[in-house]
């Protein structure tokens, strides 16, 4: 087996522990907070009686003492059933299938957008250190960086839906229309701009910073300074030399991040009305949905573990000294 | 011809008139999309397992009761329900239901329907269904078009019963499949996310976090009818992005305050939209700062009478709710026109009379300028509750009563208050419903003191008149009898606050002004909608 290989399966079987602390930590805190889901059905129907309240639970299991909720829950687990939310009324683990494909392709735009554009505009700013576009990209990050989301977002959509009426300002797809599988994709396409720039403008804003710190330090390396002896032009040196040596601490902060763009995405999703996890796990809290709840934290923390996963992997492709070692 | 019998040919020329017009009546416009805008998302598409509002508006689309409504009023019209009868002694309603009915997967409708949903599901697992059907001794059905319901004792709201979000009638052979004997089951039952009904709309897609898109049922019974192809409900979780989407002309429809109070005004203002607070009347808001009568100070009279008078109602509307209602008098509100006493003034902002009334309670102010403590729960719905719990705050510290506001989730909140009392005050709010037996008299009855159930009696409120006038209204067959009760009920709690009422609420529905038939009755975002069309 290639060490690439090896280093993979090694990951995955170490993944299953790891996810089951998970599950057992968050079952363990979720249940420290008064009150629970039978209250809450209880609530939404505009007022019940004791017996009433009392059936649900009895029907819903949340009679039986926390010990044995907490076995089934992760019996379970092991056969790969998240179980049953009592207020969405569907399996927990169709419904977090339902929203994952959302919450995937908005975390990708985004980070694609982040890394890319931070990239960029990172070696953009060190090739012109000390310049007037430095200063600007500089100042433009640090606003970027304070922006709370929500209001970025409100205001991207006041700008290109309102008055611009170039952008739909919310949903994933134009609902209630028939179109071609291209027309679809084009059309969801539009709908992820506006979000996936909302969720990746805080990171672009950090990577920019970033890329160019390292690129800084990677342009007084000896290696730099041969290019420049061969007569190289700028532009090579900076995009084509020192950019790979600088990108590898942006891919370990993205890395390190998913999970933050998971996070970040509940407010995101909340703004577009993006039918993702974020808010699904955001409707669960509130409602104290918890076996959705609980389905919807092990699966992102199964996705953040991946991602990590899939990171040191391209790590290893940026850089082969480091698997090798 | 007496005067009676002129009224009586009258009143019959008039609703021949009116038949006549439903018949001859078609929609104005036919086909289009209507797009209305909502969050929460609705849990279930049939308000069998909760009323909430979510749920309501989209499940009355697709299922129907016997009967419809007209007005603020809410009269009854014929629904599934062709016509009528109640027997003189107000015990045994006989109706006849439309023939030809059918259900959206074809099969035919018929008495048996009604029967089993409402022995089977709608009495045993709805909320109400023991209020509305516990004195129901037998449903019979002698043949497929007819349904008799024989009640043991009148009961005076009984034709309000069947109302569309309330009772809907179910399909008994989908029923029949699922087991019944338990809540859980028929949570889980695919009827909650796939529904047949009888409706002028049935489902066509649900993508959950995003779309419910509902399509006219070409087989409805009702001739021409629904003047819309779609109706499609748009989940957006963000307040402004909610108001955005109205503005841009995106979205139709925001029905009862699906716009957030402070956008409300801002929207409505715009050319292309109309906003209305009509069309909920049957609902009735109401909003109070519940108390807990067991112990001293709140047990004291004169200290709830201070309180009431500490608090200023019309800044409350104004400055929190953004105009959004209007200062309460007390349990009914005053949008029922049927019940509402309209003797009632609501008591008026003197900070000076509730000092007054507190010293002579004998709770006299310490050194630090503080006659005692209490603790404050909010309502925890949003933000609007957040800032009604510090203006209560300030405005009774000024007249020297120390609130803590304690804040906590819903789950959380909810045990507090109705399972473990542990509270001194907090904010809620209560629907009237069409009649207060269904939707007043739970709170305020001595009976409902118990603890785990939820918005009932938590104050510990107990009045052995109340208690009785709520019971002869529950029963009372005159209508004159019947509001002489519900006034005294209205005259004594202004009196004797068992709870601080402070706001109606309003629900302002909001419209694009292509969008025409919306507000029909009292209730009107709960109706079927099979007559709202669009330019």
């Amino acid at each position: 087996m290639s060490p690439t290989l090896t280093f993979i399966v090694r990951r995955l079987v170490q993944l299953v522990p790891v996810v089951l602390a998970i599950a057992a930590l968050n079952f363990a805190l979720l249940h420290l907070a008064p009150g629970d889901v039978a209250d809450i059905i209880a609530a939404s129907t505009g007022g019940s009686s004791v017996e009433f309240v009392e059936e649900l639970r009895r029907s819903f299991g949340l009679d039986r003492p926390l010990y044995e909720q907490f076995f089934i829950f992760i019996g379970r687990l092991l056969v790969f059933d998240l179980g049953w939310s009592h207020i969405q009324q569907a399996p927990v683990l169709e419904l977090v299938a339902e929203r994952i494909p959302a919450t995937l392709l908005l975390m990708l735009a985004a980070i694609v957008v982040a890394v890319v554009v931070g990239m960029l505009l990172g070696i953009l700013a060190a090739m012109r250190h000390r310049g007037w576009i430095d200063g600007v990209l500089s100042v433009l990050a640090l606003i970027v960086y304070a922006t709370p989301q929500f209001w970025l977002g409100l205001m991207l959509i006041v700008l290109f839906s309102v008055t611009l009426g170039v952008l739909p300002s919310g949903g994933m797809m134009t609902i209630a229309t028939q179109m071609g599988w291209l027309a679809r994709a084009a059309d969801i396409g539009r709908h992820l701009v506006l979000p996936s720039l909302t969720l990746g403008l805080f990171y672009v804003a950090l990577y920019t910073r970033l890329m160019r710190a390292s690129m800084l330090e990677v342009f007084t390396l000896d290696f730099i300074t041969t290019a420049r002896a061969k007569g190289l032009s700028e532009t090579r040196i900076g995009f084509v030399h020192a950019a790979r040596n600088a990108l590898l601490p942006v891919v370990t902060l993205a890395g390190v991040q998913i999970g933050h763009i998971l996070g970040g995405s509940i407010l995101v999703e909340t703004v577009f009305g993006w039918p993702g996890l974020g808010r699904l796990v955001f409707d669960a809290l509130l409602q104290r949905d918890l076996p959705l709840l609980l389905g919807v934290l092990l699966v992102s923390s199964v996705v953040v573990v991946l991602v990590n996963l899939a990171v040191d992997v391209l790590y290893g492709l940026l850089d082969p000294r480091i698997v090798q070692k | 011809m007496t005067i009676n019998s002129l009224t009586k040919a009258i009143l019959a020329a008039a609703s021949a008139m009116a038949l006549a017009g439903t018949a001859a009546a078609q929609c104005p416009k036919t086909g289009g999309t209507l797009t209305y805008l909502y969050h929460p998302e609705p849990t279930a598409l049939s308000t069998v397992a909760t009323s909430a509002v979510p749920v309501a508006i989209v499940a009355t689309k697709i299922y129907e009761s016997l009967l419809t409504f007209e007005g603020a009023g809410m009269t009854p019209r014929p629904g599934l329900a062709e016509s009528w009868t109640v027997s003189d002694d107000q015990k045994t309603y006989t109706f006849k239901l439309r023939q030809s009915v059918k259900w959206h997967d074809g099969k035919p409708f018929s008495a048996d329907d009604v029967k089993y949903s409402i022995e089977k599901v709608i009495r045993p697992f709805m909320s109400r269904g023991r209020v509305y059907f516990g004195d129901v001794e037998a449903i019979d059905t002698p043949d497929a078009n007819t349904v008799v319901f024989r009640l043991k004792a009148p009961v005076p709201y009984f034709l309000s019963v069947f109302q569309p979000g309330e009772t809907p009638i179910l399909p008994k052979h989908i029923l029949e499949t699922i087991d019944t004997s338990a809540a859980g089951p028929i949570r889980q039952s695919s009827l909650m996310r796939q529904p047949v009904g009888t409706g002028p709309f049935k489902l066509k897609e649900w993508t959950r976090g995003s779309h419910v898109i509902l399509e006219r049922n070409p087989d409805y019974w009702r001739k021409g009818y629904p003047c819309l192809d779609q109706l499609v409900l748009r989940v957006l979780p963000d307040g402004a992005a909610r108001a955005i989407a109205m503005e841009s002309g995106e979205a139709d429809v925001a029905p009862m305050s699906a716009l957030p109070e402070a956008e409300i005004e801002r929207i409505a203002k715009l050319p292309h939209i109309q906003a209305t607070k009509e069309g909920a009347e049957a609902l009735g808001p109401n909003m109070w700062l519940e108390v807990n009568l067991r112990e001293k100070p709140l047990a004291d009279v004169k200290v709830r009478q201070a309180i009431s008078m500490a608090l200023d109602r019309s800044r409350i509307v104004d400055v929190i709710w953004y105009g959004q209602g209007t200062p309460a008098t007390g349990p009914i509100v005053s949008g029922n026109p049927n019940f509402y006493n309209k003797a009632l003034k609501p008591y008026v902002y003197d900070q000076r009379a509730a000092n007054r009334l507190l010293d002579e309670a004998g709770y006299k102010r310490g050194a630090d300028g503080v006659r005692f403590r209490l603790s404050q729960h909010f309502l925890p719905y949003g933000e609007t509750w957040v800032r009604l719990g510090e203006y209560i705050r300030q405005e009774l510290g000024k007249v020297g009563i120390a609130v803590d506001t304690k804040s906590v989730d819903l789950a959380g909140w909810l045990k507090a208050i109705y399972t473990d009392w542990d509270f001194n005050l907090t904010s809620t709010f209560s629907h009237n419903y069409s009649d207060p037996t269904i939707g007043v008299q739970r709170t305020f009855i001595s009976s409902s003191i118990n603890k785990g159930a939820t918005f009932t009696n938590s104050m510990g409120y107990r009045n052995a008149r109340v208690d009785e006038l709520f019971a002869k209204a529950a029963r009372e067959t005159d209508k004159t009898a019947r509001k002489a009760q519900f006034d005294e009920i209205q005259q004594i709690m202004h009196d004797e606050l068992p709870v601080i009422f402070l706001v109606e609420l309003s629900y302002t529905s909001v419209w694009n002004k292509r969008v025409h038939g919306l507000i029909t009755n009292g209730i009107s975002m709960y109706s079927s909608w099979d007559g709202v069309w669009k330019d």
